[in-house]
């Protein structure tokens, strides 16, 4: 079908697409394979600097003690409690508020959404954000971590126009039926937002799972530290004790090392198990993100 | 069927008059249901948008914890003055600037070439493999991706160091080291983002209609010249857009990124406005001056988006908004 003939520089093309796709893909993935080989390894191969790309005198006592720790695993559970509570709000509140933004001809909305994107060009700063914070008496709360990030006004401008998009017809029966703003919300707008609202919920949780710096300005409280302040003491202050808070004769078997890498590691797995699931909805909704805004 | 029609037409003409006759107030009054929906909102971006804002004014005062913004005392420009005047000031703003240039000019370029390549391969499998890979790390918090990298580059064992030693090279304490800290930045910010910023170029090629490429294909033009005039120029509106949004962060180097990677050995290279605002207000309580540096910042910030999208609507009338 095709008159075009392929050239020498076509062949060149691919030569040099596929090569360059493939150092890529490795360049990703080797400090990934790195960790968990050292994660795995017995202590006198990474004692004598053995371990390269592949495991080497295979264990995972190491993996298992990071896990069952009574440090890790708590600031596991925080950590989810405070992903999943917070990207729910946030999901809900910023739903709800993109629906009254994509009235623009209603009277006031364009002031009040001049209002919502300015604070993505300015916004007050550390300091005052962290002194907002101790006035409201939310230090050492993991409310703290939760309600400053519930708007996230990029967020809210991928849903309205998602909204935007929608076919007025479907709103004006309700209405003529006298459905109320809410009624029409929850059960027209919201049914049909699924594939968005799944997406943003999503970016939601990776921003409240990986939250490394309200955490570290917000919480000190030693009970209520999230995955990342964790990880932070194991990985940046090498307290590897405290990693696994076992007795110092459990300790002499475990190199700080290998406690580091595991417990990066143990981190690590979570995320990457449900990623390739979650794939097929963020590229979806960064289509819609991308095309309508 | 006209007795049907004739009385709905007459109501909705009369109800098209009453609209026009309608003032602002009554049609708030009538959508009130939908303003309400704005509430929680609203009283979200108020409390924890607005009030920080208002917050910026101890800048100009001498801050006090105990007397707070109201009884602090109000020094005007010294904490600004303060702040020219500090060698240290200068030398983290210089990192800033730097580490946000590398990270432009290295970076930016990469994602938009990632996306013109992976356009090229039709064989989808190799093709969402590839995607699936490089798209993983931006799910990967930065404290993670520390400690990967300190892992992979540590001296004494890490995979970079035996392969510099092997060729007999000394290994390099990367994390140690002002001359190489910025490298390690930069290098580290691009493995975590270059794949996921493809995506929004990705997106945009997809909306590229096929039949130009056929058109294109019939007269002759090789693969590579249908990217060059093409896809490229198809990219342009996005590759500005996001230019544009870049240039707003130009002074966030990546705080959380450095807060992690950095120690004091490398404050020299790798302070940045962000962690030293960080250092100086939570570190050292110094406020006032923490918090002018902040302003400095966001103000800095504004300007350069607001003045980008100013330039893009003149010159390629195209902007943000």
């Amino acid at each position: 079908m095709h008159i075009h003939k392929r050239t020498f520089s076509d062949w060149a093309l691919d030569i040099f697409v596929y090569g360059f796709m493939i150092v890529l893909g490795l360049v990703t993935l080797l400090p990934i394979v790195h960790v968990f080989s050292k994660s795995v390894s017995s202590d006198w191969a990474l004692v004598s600097g053995r371990v390269n790309l592949l495991p080497v005198g295979f264990q995972i006592d190491t993996l298992v003690n990071v896990i069952t720790s009574h440090a890790f695993s708590r600031a596991f559970i925080i950590s989810v409690i405070v992903t999943s509570v917070g990207t729910l709000l946030s999901i809900l509140v910023t739903a709800i508020t993109a629906y009254p933004l994509s009235k623009r001809h209603l009277p006031g909305i364009s002031f009040i959404m001049v209002m919502f994107v300015f604070t993505m060009l300015f916004n007050g700063g550390l300091i005052p954000n962290y002194l907002l914070i101790r006035e409201l008496h939310l230090i050492n709360s993991l409310w703290s971590l939760i309600l400053p990030a519930m708007i996230s006004v990029f967020n809210m401008l991928v849903i309205k126009s998602y909204y935007e998009g929608l076919p007025e017809a479907l709103e004006e029966s309700a209405r003529i039926d006298g459905a109320r703003s809410y009624t029409i919300l929850f059960r027209i707008i919201l049914p049909l937002s699924m594939p968005v609202l799944a997406t943003i919920a999503l970016f939601y949780a990776v921003g409240f799972w990986n939250d490394y710096f309200s955490p570290m300005l917000y919480i000190n409280d030693p009970a209520l530290k999230t995955l990342q302040l964790h990880l932070r003491d194991v990985v940046m202050e090498n307290d590897t004790a405290n990693a696994i808070n076992k007795s110092a004769d459990d300790l002499m078997n475990m190199s700080p090392e290998s406690i580091r890498a595991a417990t990066v590691v143990a981190s690590t797995v979570p995320i990457l198990l449900v990623y390739p699931f979650l794939q097929k909805y963020f590229i979806k909704g960064v289509l819609i993100g991308s095309v309508k805004g | 069927m006209n007795e049907m029609i004739t009385p709905l037409k007459k109501k909705a003409e009369r109800t098209a008059v009453l609209r026009k006759r309608e003032s602002r107030r009554r049609t708030v009054w009538r959508n009130i249901d939908t303003y309400l929906l704005l509430v929680p909102g609203l009283l979200l971006l108020l409390l924890f948008k607005y009030i920080p804002m208002y917050g910026v004014v101890i800048a100009f005062q001498d801050y006090n914890i105990f007397d707070g913004i109201s009884a602090s005392e109000w020094v005007g420009l010294t904490q600004f003055r303060k702040l020219m005047h500090s060698s240290e000031f200068m030398q983290v703003f210089a990192n800033t600037l730097l580490i946000s240039i590398y990270k432009i000019v290295l970076l930016f370029p990469i994602p938009i070439l990632i996306a013109l390549l992976l356009n090229e391969i039709r064989f989808t499998a190799f093709k969402r493999t590839v995607q699936t890979i490089i798209y993983m790390p931006h799910f990967l918090s930065w404290v993670i991706i520390s400690g990967l990298f300190m892992t992979i580059l540590s001296p004494s064992d890490g995979l970079v160091n035996s392969v510099i030693q092997w060729f007999g090279g000394e290994p390099i304490k990367f994390f140690m080291d002002n001359s190489v800290f910025r490298s390690v930045v930069v290098f580290t910010a691009g493995w975590k983002e270059i794949g996921w910023n493809a995506i929004i170029f990705i997106a945009a090629l997809a909306g590229i209609e096929q039949e130009q490429y056929e058109a294109a294909s019939i007269d002759g033009a090789s693969r590579l010249r249908q990217m060059w005039h093409i896809s490229l120029p198809g990219l342009l509106p996005t590759i500005i857009l996001m230019l544009i949004l870049r240039l707003g962060i130009v002074l966030d180097a990546g705080t959380e990124q450095i807060l992690t990677m950095y120690n004091p050995t490398v404050y020299e290279s790798g302070d940045v406005i962000g962690t030293y605002v960080y250092r100086t207000g939570l570190g050292k309580m110094d406020y006032s001056f923490s918090t002018a540096v902040g302003l400095f910042n966001s103000v800095v910030g504004f300007i350069l988006v607001v003045s980008g999208n100013w330039f893009s609507k003149r010159v390629l009338k195209r902007g943000i908004w």
